[in-house]
């Protein structure tokens, strides 16, 4: 009995002498920290710390290959390559960044995501060296710069350029009578029912995380809103979601999928709904530019589909009262840790990266579109990702993914208001209902 | 001197299962419930401190509560099939099945319990899928076409399918524990019983239940914990939607940590699951100290 009591005694001790301990503990160091070097001076020597998130088989040989590429260049310097998957990277860079200790290279996706790591002082300031009016800066296209600057700053690298398009099976078109892709919203909806008495599913629609929705809102949300206004209210200190343009996407994106896309679409991944494209059961699918590759020979696509598709934007309402040029799309981007002791040497490497080699490489080898201008040509890329280009030159800018772009409880809550939609389970008024609740707390937090 | 020089050698072999504990175990545990009253981010410099703000908010969130509701859900029926099914699976396999199937029928039943959970729950995605998922179609081939759902994607069959896929992977686990613990039973207990002209429902409830109530106690203090505990299955089939319908309260905790950057109300999310799973085990060892089985 004594002895127990002794045992019980003695943990006792160690918790409360625990607790006491990291009750004092927790005072991180304030004082601001010297601005970090972005250039080389002497040899270049040292670790490299990288975390992105191409674990993905298709991806990963490429960084692998450019990191081997830079050390046997600079044989003094060694990278510690790390790659993730999609999904755990979201979670993995947050315990990174909790823990201090973020890698000196790490990705990031654009939008606010990217302007936490601004906001919390983890991401170095690159805009001495990579500014548009730079010559490493303008290499890049500029819509493609704009996607990593805050308060006018640059904050990141992009390493790739993507949109979402509707990709449309040519023959299946042809079948149904369709002679042009549709103009406008209405348009389309009418070609969806053409293509229903051709005995396709017009659009194959898989939502099983939530984030295919998402990609659509997105987008109506660009053509039903004014850009102003959409501005305002995706900064976290500003946001309101109260006017009636969001509805009317949300509406919209409701009879896009009761007229043109599968049932269950919330109970199928966004991958299945693709195999419905490439198996020629489905006409369309509304899929990014980075996984075109898919859709041809390449990438393994059947000879009937791999010869035979395009794509096209999701077309607005005729009267849609937003910016109509906008495309839904961001560049993926590399950022520096700001705190990090190698922020030269990371620079340096990152502009190994981006030069033209690296970038037509990217190009060739993944199918991705680069943001080096001049990496892209009818030698490296396939026919419709040349298209790509071009098309997105004529964007008047991205509208990044709802997701990423604003505060993450706006994201979670049209995320899960959407699939409520889909299921019919929530009217869209209920949805912004849950949006603007998110959008208030978020307002708090960031005020 | 020698009795005090005992008790220090016992703290002495006991010390580092004590220090491992109190690190990895009860340091977090009490750090987390300090952390549950701050408002805190992964990007935020400084946690703010907000007192019991964060328990008010988890009691006017509905998804809390629907996640409170999912685990509920998740225990009783892990109780019915894990613990009241598994008993009835393994007293048929000890009585009625010849010896020699026996072994084979145990290793089949246990299978499942060999695969990881992540695995499994891919597997299940794909049975559950609603275009040419093997569940549709065999309802289909049956002539029960109008049970056809999108399993995975609808708020109503979301969190049972999930539930379902978790029983078809334990049973055999907790079966081919009560087949151990059956076979303990002193052979001269059913003989007697059979004398007395008992048939075998009567055996099973007069004997068998009696006489294994240790490994059953184990076994719902194991499964309720782990029901309240879940978090790969639902995480992999369905990130805990559609519209927040499946989330438990582990990946509703993981959602604020991870995606909403609320470290704080993660805190005190993962402190109600403390609370909740300490006093389940309380319970359970109060009640079952008083009911030791003397050989």
């Amino acid at each position: 009995m004594p002895t127990q009591l002794l045992r019980r005694g003695v943990i006792a001790a160690a918790a409360a002498a625990l607790l006491a301990l990291t009750g004092c503990s927790g005072a991180k160091d304030g004082g601001s920290a010297p601005a970090p070097k972005l250039t080389v001076t002497g040899e270049k020597s040292g670790t490299l710390s990288i975390v992105t998130k191409f674990a993905d088989p298709k991806y990963a040989p490429y960084f692998v290959s450019v990191a081997k590429a830079y050390e046997a260049a600079n044989p003094k310097v060694k990278i510690d390559l790390q790659q993730v998957g999609d999904q755990p990277y979201k979670d993995k860079i947050r315990v990174l960044s909790a823990a201090n200790k973020l890698p000196d290279i790490y990705f990031s996706w654009a939008g606010d995501f990217a302007n936490k790591f601004v906001r919390a002082g983890l991401a170095a300031d690159l805009t001495s060296v990579m500014g548009p009016d730079t010559e490493w800066g303008k290499t890049f296209t500029p819509a493609s710069l704009k996607a990593f600057q805050y308060d006018g700053k640059n904050y990141g690298i992009p390493i790739n350029l993507d949109g979402k398009y509707l990709a449309y099976n040519k023959t299946a078109f042809t079948k149904a009578g369709i002679t042009s892709p549709p103009a406008t919203f209405e348009d389309l909806l009418s070609a969806c029912g053409k293509l229903k008495s051709a005995g396709y599913t017009p659009i194959a629609l898989g939502n099983q995380f939530g984030w295919p929705a998402i990609h659509y809102i997105t987008q109506l949300n660009a053509y039903d809103v004014p850009a102003e206004q959409l501005a305002k209210d995706y900064d976290p200190a500003s946001g309101a979601f109260t006017d009636p343009g969001y509805i009317t996407a949300l509406q919209q994106f409701k009879t896009l999928a009761d007229t043109c896309s599968n049932p269950s679409a919330n109970g199928l991944s966004h991958e299945a709904a693709q195999a419905n494209l490439v198996s020629g059961k489905a006409a369309m699918q509304y899929i990014e530019s980075l996984e075109f590759q898919v859709l041809t020979a390449k990438g393994g696509a059947p000879k009937e589909l791999a010869d035979n598709w395009s794509f096209m934007r999701l077309p607005a309402s005729a009267s849609a009262p937003g910016d109509t040029k906008a495309l839904t799309g961001a560049p993926d981007g590399f950022m520096v840790n700001a705190k990090s002791k190698q922020t030269a040497l990371a620079v340096d490497f990152l502009k190994f990266f981006s030069n033209q080699q690296n970038a037509s490489k990217i190009v060739k080898d993944l199918g991705w579109l680069s943001p080096v201008t001049g990496s892209v040509s009818n030698e490296n890329a396939f026919p419709q990702l040349v298209d790509t280009l071009k098309d997105m030159g004529q964007a008047s800018q991205f509208a990044i993914w709802l997701d990423t772009v604003t505060h993450a409880e706006v994201a979670s809550a049209y995320l899960s208001g959407v699939e409520g939609m889909l299921n019919g389970d929530r009217s869209p008024q209920q949805v912004m209902q849950g949006v603007q609740q998110a959008a208030a707390k978020a307002k708090k937090q960031a005020g | 001197m020698t009795a005090l020089l005992s008790r220090w050698r016992t703290l002495v072999w006991v010390a580092p299962a004590v220090a491992l504990l109190v690190v990895f175990v009860y340091y977090p545990i009490v750090d987390n419930v300090r952390l549950s009253f701050f408002s805190w981010s992964a990007f935020e410099p400084t946690p703010v401190f907000v007192g019991i703000e964060n328990y008010r908010v988890a009691f006017d969130d509905p998804v809390f509560w629907r996640a409170l509701f999912n685990n509920t859900a998740y225990a009783v029926v892990s109780l019915v099939f894990q613990v009241g099914f598994s008993l009835v699976l393994a007293a048929v396999l000890e009585e009625f099945v010849h010896q020699r199937l026996r072994g084979i029928l145990r290793t089949i039943y246990f299978i499942p319990a060999t695969i990881s959970i992540t695995v499994a729950g891919i597997l299940f995605s794909f049975l559950y899928n609603p275009q040419f998922g093997l569940v549709n179609r065999l309802l289909t081939a049956v002539g029960l076409e109008s049970w056809n759902h999108a399993w995975l994607g609808e708020k109503s069959t979301a969190i049972w399918s999930i539930i379902a896929m978790s029983q078809w992977q334990s049973i055999g686990y907790t079966a081919v524990l009560f087949v151990v613990a059956i076979q303990r039973i002193p052979r001269e207990y059913y003989e007697a019983v059979r004398v007395d002209g008992a048939g075998p429902v009567r055996t099973f409830f007069t004997i068998t239940v009696p006489m294994v109530r240790e490994m059953t106690t184990l076994l719902v203090i194991l499964t309720v914990s782990g029901a309240f505990l879940v978090f790969n299955e639902v995480m992999v089939m369905t990130a805990g939607g559609p519209d927040n319908s499946s989330h438990v309260l582990n990946t509703w905790l993981y959602r604020n940590a991870f995606f909403e950057d609320d470290m704080g109300y993660a805190a005190t999310i993962a402190t109600v699951i403390f609370v909740i799973t300490f006093i389940v085990a309380v319970v359970q060892l109060a009640v079952a100290r008083r009911r030791r089985i003397e050989w």
